[in-house]
């Protein structure tokens, strides 16, 4: 639903519950009891939830993750000019959808995967607001970056069962698979998100 | 004014409130607004609606 009508939406329930409390002498016939429950029960909440979904989807976006001034640097990783850069070369090749570029990678798929990022979420918050957020190039992940997240899309694609980097030790797609050898361990995938290198790098510029 | 008129009074103008800052939370994008919508304006229009809902009981 587009925001503008979810909003007016909003608006228009504001309005009619406060129409309501003003004109409250209007509940004691039946056509106002009908009113009322209108006006303070269905559309509230009919309001509430379509808010709540919108609210919802835009956490999934990048430009809600990248609101906050510490994420900075690292929504321009996405636009270095270098295809060992991870991130950036999904982000650039549409690997992953722009919109929603850090919650793609950063979601769980899992049963509960969307709420345990909804918890991090707040964590995030905690940490940004009460504990102190460190500086950008301190920051790193609560947990080590598992590989499900990247299996999610690359298990069983031919480059990735097939190419010759994952065949070159025996075991080591077994081990990728089984989340024993990270995919951004070092010596394979490891250009993440470098933000302390930002200064030293070129960027890509989207052609309008 | 009733004891009923008074509550359904009370329970619209949170109900008001609480939908305004909903609205207000989706005129812009960021985490806080997000705890804002959750955090101020979901309760105060959960408290409006169970307000309403208990002023039916008592006018019963």
């Amino acid at each position: 639903m587009p925001v503008s009508v979810v909003l007016l939406f909003c608006l228009a329930a504001a309005l009619i519950a406060l129409f309501v409390g003003f004109r409250v002498e209007l509940t004691r016939s039946r056509e106002g009891k009908i009113l009322a429950f209108v006006a303070l029960f269905a559309l509230p909440v009919m309001a509430a939830w379509t808010g709540f979904s919108e609210q919802m989807d835009r956490a999934t976006s990048t430009r809600f993750c990248l609101s906050c001034h510490v994420m900075d640097g690292f929504g321009r990783t996405l636009y270095i000019d270098d295809p060992s850069y991870v991130p950036a070369r999904h982000f650039q090749n549409n690997r992953i959808p722009r919109d929603h570029a850090c919650y793609t990678c950063h979601t769980e798929y899992t049963m509960f995967g969307g709420v345990k990022a909804k918890a991090r979420g707040l964590q995030h918050l905690w940490v940004q607001y009460i504990r102190g957020a460190p500086k950008p190039e301190a920051i790193k992940l609560y947990q080590p970056f598992p590989n499900s997240e990247c299996l999610h899309c690359h298990l069983g694609a031919r480059r990735f069962e097939e190419g010759s980097a994952h065949n070159k030790v025996p075991d080591l797609l077994s081990r990728v698979k089984a989340n024993k050898l990270s995919c951004v361990s070092s010596g394979c995938h490891e250009f993440v998100h470098d933000v302390a290198s930002l200064k030293d790098d070129t960027f890509w510029k989207e052609k309008q | 004014m009733e004891t009923v008129e008074r509550r359904i009074k009370w329970a619209s103008f949170l109900i008001g409130a609480g939908l305004l800052v909903q609205l207000a939370s989706l005129l812009v994008v960021h985490p806080l607004a997000f705890m804002g919508f959750l955090m101020i304006g979901c309760p105060l229009m959960l408290a409006g609606i169970v307000m309403y809902l208990l002023s039916l009981i008592h006018e019963k």
